[in-house]
């Protein structure tokens, strides 16, 4: 059962919690939420035609890559109590920036270095924004999501909205290909990003401080620890997923579409998942379980949508009726009053 | 005959989360009776007092006034009864004067400045207030907004006062003149409830006295039928012989000071603060709150920044400069903050990963996998070396009580083996039993040769753990005492004139 495994363990996770589970209101989201999205895949499995195949399993695998690899940098972002609204804009200038170096004749790796610099400087942009100007880490991000995408589409797509990858070239090829027959590319990265982040989270110096700032920022900073340098990682990091999610999403679909980030649909999925998945946005709780979990209720959702022919308007009011239902059940099942508020809550 | 009560509550139980703060509670408040609650910290004094005042609702139980079932569905409720609540923190509005602040919340539509101004002037003059009822409430002292605040209870009818911890912020003088007050009040028939630490007060000017333990009713009767030891072991549930604080002997200081403060200043809180700390000495820093004590000590680990000619510290004879409390820490300076749960611990982790994290500071991002036996190794030895319980499997520290969460905080800072630490408050919101085992630690901790400032508003505990005394008053040390030359009178004298 996925349930959150970050409720006091971690640098001593053989100490799990020992108050009752039932006892764990966080628990039960997480329980309700793995229980709908198992109903969900019955109910799919035997109305839907074509939702319990194998093939439609590895579509629903690569399709969820680009989600579950941003979620991975957004959670990490989220438990920390902050928020990185520019994942989005920062996924589609790192793509945007690869796709533009492989024209320019580059191999892929040197396209890579290149553009990973890039993404780390903005990364490290938005996290000096937050850890030195001091700005809410909100309004930082909405900046520099609005800058980096007026930026490239200014500065390289001349005003388009759409950059047309080249096929042909390895560089894209070898992101589309499979590692081993059967096990796509995209699928790899996706459970790198995964394994990954359950290191950071799990096994890190930084990811006990991570978690240390969003249960506490100010006595984190009082004990002493590195807050600002973490911060630092942390959106770094959230850059760098994005620009894997950039790569996976603009191969598949062979071109690097701007739209993605007027819309905003993928930035709430990607809120959604973690949301869903039971990281409070209060932060300090929540590990990679609720990664997984998120992803796959809201993976399953959209492909048995989309199966079902339910068009993309009415598959975002669902969206949005989950999402309150969720934060409702969440208030409901952990009620907050005057003598169990902490400072500061959201 | 004993008079029917004005409020009576029954089988009253508040719980939060499924842990009660109150466990079936019967109390009776007779009008015209000053009534103490005694209780250590979490004892559910607070909680009974938001009861009667309208501002929590029991989970069970019923609360009846002059005979009858009421139900409060918000304080308005309870201040239409006559029942009013004179908060530990003010409840005044600063930008408002004091005649606002009497009617607030009552002004009638078409509000005339000079009726309400009549009617705060005629309730203050008959109370034997000098407080000048256009003066804006934030430009008023502690005491006086206290007054202010009483007063308006009397402009409201109130036949029942709450007071949470009326004397906490008040001079000696101004804690006689407050209980003249409710003697005051008491002739008019009005009931009156306080909360106090300061036993003294419950005994002498209490009629009644009800003690309260982990939540209990423990014990209720006339105040005659207490003495100080019979009201403390009611309050812990066993004798206290610990208590008896051991006064260190006086011990020759080092030549040298670890720490050098000259000239500190920070906004407008702390104004040319100039001190020394000895190695293996407690330094004292005592005065009223908002003296600028712990703004200044923000200010040395760096957590505050201070005004740009903001003086000079100096750590061993180097000048020394910190923008953060990392890079204090590394240097060996800690501070402990006075509010642990604003900014003190890291309330849903365990007591093992608060104490790590204060561990893992030391390393300054020079690690970057955790060496996850060491920690377990480091964070049980602390929990036992200051005997931290309630601990066990990894539950989050927020379930533990006000002692064990302040030896929490004092380990995830010990850990990192400070040659200085500043105490603000150590022991406030900690049960009688740890207070002990917290001033034992801290004199253990200056004994092994460190340096250790201790801020503190509670006098005797001032006196009983500092070597060397400070007063501080408007963000200035205005007095120093050596141990043996400092006394109650003689410290608060210096923090007022």
């Amino acid at each position: 059962m996925a349930g959150p495994d970050r409720h006091g363990s971690g640098a001593v996770s053989e100490q799990r919690l020992s108050l009752a589970p039932w006892k764990d209101r966080r628990n039960l989201l997480a329980l309700v939420v793995s229980m709908v999205t198992l109903a969900l895949i019955l109910v799919f499995s035997a109305t839907v035609q074509g939702f319990a195949t194998r093939g439609n399993l590895s579509v629903i695998l690569s399709n969820s890559a680009s989600l579950a690899i941003l979620s991975c940098g957004m959670a990490v972002v989220i438990i920390s109590r902050g928020l990185d609204l520019s994942i989005i804009a920062v996924m589609v200038a790192g793509a945007t920036t690869y796709a533009t170096c492989i024209e320019a004749g580059m191999g892929g790796g040197a396209a890579l270095v290149v553009t990973g610099l890039a993404i780390v400087a903005v990364g490290m942009i938005n996290a000096w924004l937050i850890a030195y100007a001091e700005l809410p880490a909100m309004l930082a991000t909405l900046a520099s999501a609005m800058a980096i995408t007026g930026l490239f589409r200014f500065a390289i797509l001349r005003g388009e909205f759409l950059l047309l990858l080249p096929k042909e070239n390895p560089a894209v090829q070898a992101l589309t290909s499979d590692l081993l027959p059967g096990l796509p590319v995209v699928t790899v990265m996706m459970l790198a990003a995964l394994a990954a982040t359950w290191v950071l989270l799990n096994r890190t110096v930084a990811g006990e401080i991570i978690y240390a700032m969003g249960d506490n920022f100010l006595a984190a900073r009082l004990s002493g620890l590195p807050v600002r340098s973490v911060t630092m990682l942390i959106y770094v990091w959230a850059a760098v997923m994005a620009l894997a999610a950039g790569l996976v999403v603009s191969s598949a679909s062979g071109a690097v579409d701007f739209r993605t980030v007027t819309n905003g649909t993928l930035l709430f999925d990607v809120i959604l998942v973690v949301v869903l998945g039971g990281i409070p946005l209060r932060g300090g709780r929540g590990g990679l379980a609720n990664i997984v979990l998120g992803v796959a209720l809201i993976a399953v959702l959209r492909n048995g949508m989309t199966l079902m022919n339910v068009t993309t308007q009415i598959q975002d009011v669902i969206k949005g009726l989950v999402l309150l239902a969720a934060i409702a059940a969440e208030n409901f099942l952990n009620p907050r009053d005057i003598e169990t508020d902490t400072a500061g809550d959201l | 005959m004993t008079p029917e009560p004005i409020v009576r509550i029954t089988a009253a139980t508040k719980s939060y989360g499924g842990i009660a703060a109150l466990e079936d509670v019967s109390f009776d408040l007779r009008p015209g009776e000053i009534h103490a609650l005694a209780g250590e910290n979490g004892a559910g004094k607070s909680t009974l007092c938001k009861l009667i005042a309208g501002v929590i609702t029991p989970t069970t139980g019923t609360i009846q006034v002059d005979g009858k079932p009421v139900t409060f569905a918000n304080p308005k409720d309870a201040t239409e009864r006559g029942i009013a609540m004179v908060f530990q923190e003010s409840s005044l509005v600063p930008q408002l004067t004091v005649a606002q602040n009497m009617v607030l919340g009552r002004e009638s539509a078409l509000n005339s400045v000079r009726r309400v101004r009549n009617a705060a002037r005629q309730v203050l003059q008959s109370l034997n207030f000098k407080v000048d009822p256009s003066q804006l409430a934030g430009s008023l002292s502690t005491a006086k907004r206290q007054m202010v605040e009483i007063a308006r209870a009397v402009l409201n009818d109130a036949r029942v006062v709450i007071f949470d911890e009326p004397t906490a912020a008040l001079t000696p003088e101004e804690t006689e003149h407050l209980f003249d007050l409710m003697k005051r009040l008491r002739q008019r028939g009005v009931a009156l409830i306080f909360i106090s630490h300061a036993l003294e007060e419950a005994l002498n000017h209490a009629d009644r006295i009800t003690v309260l333990r982990n939540g209990q009713l423990v014990a209720t009767g006339n105040a005659s039928a207490f003495d100080r030891p019979t009201l403390i072991r009611h309050m812990i549930g066993n004798d206290l012989s610990q208590m008896a604080s051991e006064r260190p002997k006086t011990r020759s200081r080092a030549a040298k000071p670890v720490l050098q403060v000259e000239d500190l200043r920070m906004g407008s809180m702390v104004n040319n603060m100039s001190f020394s700390v000895f190695p293996g000495e407690i330094t004292g820093i005592a005065g009223l709150i908002g003296s600028g004590r712990s703004e200044a000590a923000k200010v040395i680990v760096g957590h505050t920044k201070r005004n740009f000619d903001g003086g000079r510290i100096w750590l061993d004879g180097r000048e020394v400069w910190y923008s953060a409390p990392s890079e204090a820490i590394a240097d060996g300076i800690a501070y402990i903050s006075e509010d642990r749960k604003y900014d003190g611990f890291f309330d849903t982790l365990s007591v093992a990963r608060n104490i790590g994290l204060g561990w893992l500071a030391r390393f300054r991002g020079r690690r970057i996998l955790t060496p996850r036996e060491r920690l377990r190794r480091v964070a049980a030895d602390w929990q036992q070396r200051l005997s931290i319980h309630g601990a066990g499997g990894g539950k989050s520290v927020v379930y533990l009580s006000g002692g064990n969460q302040q030896k929490v905080v004092i380990a995830k800072s010990l850990v990192q083996e400070p040659r200085l630490v500043i105490f603000d408050e150590p022991t406030r919101g900690v049960d009688v039993g740890a207070i002990a085992e917290i001033r034992r630690i801290i004199r253990g901790f200056a004994d092994s040769g460190a340096g250790v400032i201790l801020i503190s508003s509670y006098l005797p505990e001032i006196l009983d753990l500092s070597d060397r005394i400070l007063v501080a008053k408007s963000g200035t040390i205005v007095a120093e005492f050596a141990r043996d030359e400092a006394s109650a009178t003689r410290i608060m004298h210096a923090a007022i004139h």
